[in-house]
């Protein structure tokens, strides 16, 4: 546990102390999805893109429906058991026609960061070999080859992503923005399990605009079966680590701050999957424990919550795997939906 | 009348101030390449409370017929291990497992056990030692000891009475038996070794070829993906294969948690030391260093719920006689925890 004085109180202004409480109401707005595990809102339009992962395609959900706009991914599984079946992960968008891709069906080396153009709602679906731009993190002398592009997030200049291939070295990588709407130069950035000693970064974020200083902010999961043991680990651009929290959570999959301020500032989200007991699981507000650390107030409690967006209305979206009852037909993924006043409730313990 | 008030004034206080001696703070020494260790809130350490927990851990008589200690199968001669394959209790008993270090057990806050099963009573409360430290003594195979006989035996030792009462207050209680052996446990440390001065900027700390041998356990054996941090290990569970060629596998951390990946699972240990500790594995089927990597080497045995992290290595022969060279020569403290058993009390 690293802790620095100056830039620590910083960040921790950003984690509001709430006392509020509201009723949480998380609304489903699509379900039968198969291990869905990324999330972005489309700009100008607000429609949802999920990643649709063992189904091997990206859908936009547009009042309550589903359309295909990417196909055809890659399909490779994760964990030992439970194992789950994943194609693509994270998704970002640099602007309203371009998508950023992280596959997770390919093999470490082999896994593909890709950019698509997408055309407007109701145009065809692309096939996933027709990404404008494909970028992988080879294996190359003593550095193992990079895969399971989990989670995507962005600054003006940036986007970063994280990585589970080279478990010694824990990679956030990053790609530079060209023009707007392309990438460049990816690669291996940040080495978070050398810096924290922890396992796996998962979720991320980046400092929000009312932040006082730039930083990036990343979900080190910890081992699956451990419960406990996941940090919020703050990183300058400079790779400076800034701050290293315990948080209690078991296993973060997401990071999010939210689009609205609430009370002075805007709130910084995470979503737990909690591997060891599911039912532990959820979203959390991670707020300033007033002790120099962090404390998590959960929101709602979720069936295997894996990635989560906000709308620019405060709008959170959510995608969890959930539990598939026995001899249904159903996958029972779903897309949910948290009103902006509903975030900043919590549950009571 | 008045002198025997005077004199019970005197017993009483001086009571008092043995106790108020006994609650000073201990200063926990921790070596160089460790972390400051988290303890539990209701359990602080005291040099009382260590040297109690001392006489406790080396003293047979916690055992159901005065043959075995915890210092039995945990001994500092041989590593804080016991140096065959498995550990043998009270009636020349034997164990289904090895007897893991206690080197550096005090960074085990979670849980512990090859399993787990002793954990932590909430999140944060970083008392899985004392967890764990009541289970051997119980252990129909290990100490055999009931508590409800040893607490009462205990309190009829006089030194060991009067110790208690001057620690927590009280005489022995099952509470105060383990919170003695747990913060013992916690000084049990291994740090400032050759590759801790080395990170710390001592280039001459290693031999050459315990640098290579470092560099291939940092990348190419993939050894730090699971032993990591200053203690070498993540304190995860793992499945490496060990046990699954058995008819009647161990199952490992999924009796604990019932996670099917966690069939054959164990949990990562120190590397700390691992010089002194053979023989090596959950059940102790590696007699040398130069047999464990070889069988990382291989990657593992094959079975369903194998690490993503086990997988062929290739190293060549030099790379695995530096990695040899550095776990030996790299891990091992000069300030080694060489404890002698106390005297213990009558």
């Amino acid at each position: 546990m690293r802790l620095l004085s100056f830039p620590s109180l910083a960040i921790l202004s950003l984690l509001w102390i709430s006392a509020v409480r509201a009723d949480h109401h998380v609304e489903t707005v699509l379900d039968g999805l198969n291990n869905p595990c990324g999330v972005a809102i489309q700009p100008e339009t607000g429609d949802v893109f999920v990643a649709d992962s063992a189904a091997g395609k990206v859908v936009r959900v547009k009042d309550g429906k589903a359309s295909d706009v990417i196909v055809e991914f890659p399909l490779g599984s994760y964990g030992k058991g439970p194992k789950f079946a994943i194609g693509p992960l994270g998704l970002l968008f640099l602007d309203k026609n371009t998508l950023v891709v992280g596959g997770g069906g390919a093999a470490d080396g082999e896994e593909l960061l890709s950019v698509f153009t997408i055309g407007d709602a109701g145009a065809d679906a692309k096939k996933a070999d027709a990404a404008e731009q494909t970028f992988k993190l080879e294996g190359k002398d003593e550095l193992k080859g990079e895969g399971n592009f989990y989670a995507l997030t962005r600054t003006e200049t940036h986007v970063y992503v994280t990585c589970n291939g080279d478990d010694t070295k824990g990679w956030v990588a990053r790609a530079a923005i060209k023009d707007g709407n392309r990438l460049e130069n990816y690669e291996r950035y940040l080495a978070t399990k050398e810096a924290t000693e922890v396992d796996a970064p998962v979720g991320i974020a980046t400092s929000p605009d009312d932040a006082s200083s730039k930083f990036i902010v990343v979900g080190q999961m910890g081992e699956i079966n451990q419960e406990g043991d996941s940090l919020l680990t703050f990183y300058s651009e400079d790779k400076k680590m800034l701050l290293n929290l315990e948080t209690g959570l078991n296993d973060i999959t997401a990071l999010a701050y939210s689009t609205k301020a609430r009370g002075s500032r805007k709130q910084l989200y995470a979503l737990d999957f909690s591997w060891l007991d599911t039912k532990q699981g959820g979203i959390f507000r991670l707020v300033d424990d007033g002790k120099g650390g962090v404390q998590a107030k959960k929101i709602a409690g979720l069936d295997k919550p894996t990635a989560m967006a906000f709308g620019a209305d405060g709008v959170l979206y959510v995608t969890v795997i959930g539990t598939k009852e026995e001899g249904a037909e159903k996958e029972a993924g779903k897309l949910l939906k948290i009103a902006a006043d509903s975030v900043d409730g919590e549950v009571a313990e | 009348m008045f002198r025997n008030i005077v004199a019970m004034w005197i017993v009483l206080n001086a009571a008092q101030t043995a106790r108020i001696h006994a609650q000073d703070a201990y200063e926990l020494k921790i070596p160089l390449g460790l972390k400051a260790m988290k303890l539990p809130a209701d359990n602080p350490l005291t040099a009382a409370k260590i040297s109690l927990g001392k006489q406790l851990y080396f003293d047979k008589r916690l055992s159901i017929d005065n043959t075995v200690s915890c210092a039995s199968c945990h001994d500092p001669q041989k590593g804080w291990s016991n140096g065959t394959p498995f550990a043998t209790g009270v009636r020349n008993q034997v164990g289904g497992r090895s007897a893991p270090s206690i080197i550096n057990a005090g960074y085990q806050t979670r849980a512990t056990f090859w399993d787990g099963r002793a954990a932590q009573t909430k999140r944060r409360s970083n008392n899985a030692l004392e967890a764990q430290a009541l289970g051997p003594i119980q252990n129909p195979i290990e100490m055999d000891m009931k508590l409800e006989t040893l607490i009462p035996k205990l309190n009829k030792i006089e030194g060991y009475r009067k110790q208690f009462q001057a620690v927590f207050g009280t005489d022995a209680t099952a509470d105060g038996v383990a919170k003695a052996i747990a913060s013992f446990e916690r000084t049990v440390l291994s740090g400032n070794a050759p590759y801790d001065r080395y990170k710390a900027g001592d280039k001459d700390a290693l031999s050459e070829a315990a640098q290579r041998g470092r560099r291939v356990f940092f990348n190419k054996a993939n050894c730090s993906a699971c032993h990591i941090g200053g203690n070498f290990t993540d304190n995860g569970y793992h499945n490496i294969g060990i046990g699954t060629d058995q008819d009647k596998p161990d199952p490992g951390r999924v009796a604990v948690s019932k996670l099917e990946g966690d069939t054959a699972a164990f949990k990562t240990p120190t590397l700390r030391e691992i010089a002194r500790s053979a023989p090596y594995m959950h059940d102790g089927r590696f007699k040398t260093l130069e047999e464990v990597v070889n069988f990382y080497d291989k990657g593992g045995i094959k079975n369903p719920q194998l690490d993503e992290e086990l997988y062929p290595l290739k190293l060549s022969d030099q790379d695995k006689a530096d990695l040899v060279v550095f776990l030996k020569e790299g891990l091992s403290s000069p300030e080694y925890p060489d404890t002698k058993p106390p005297k213990l009390p009558e």
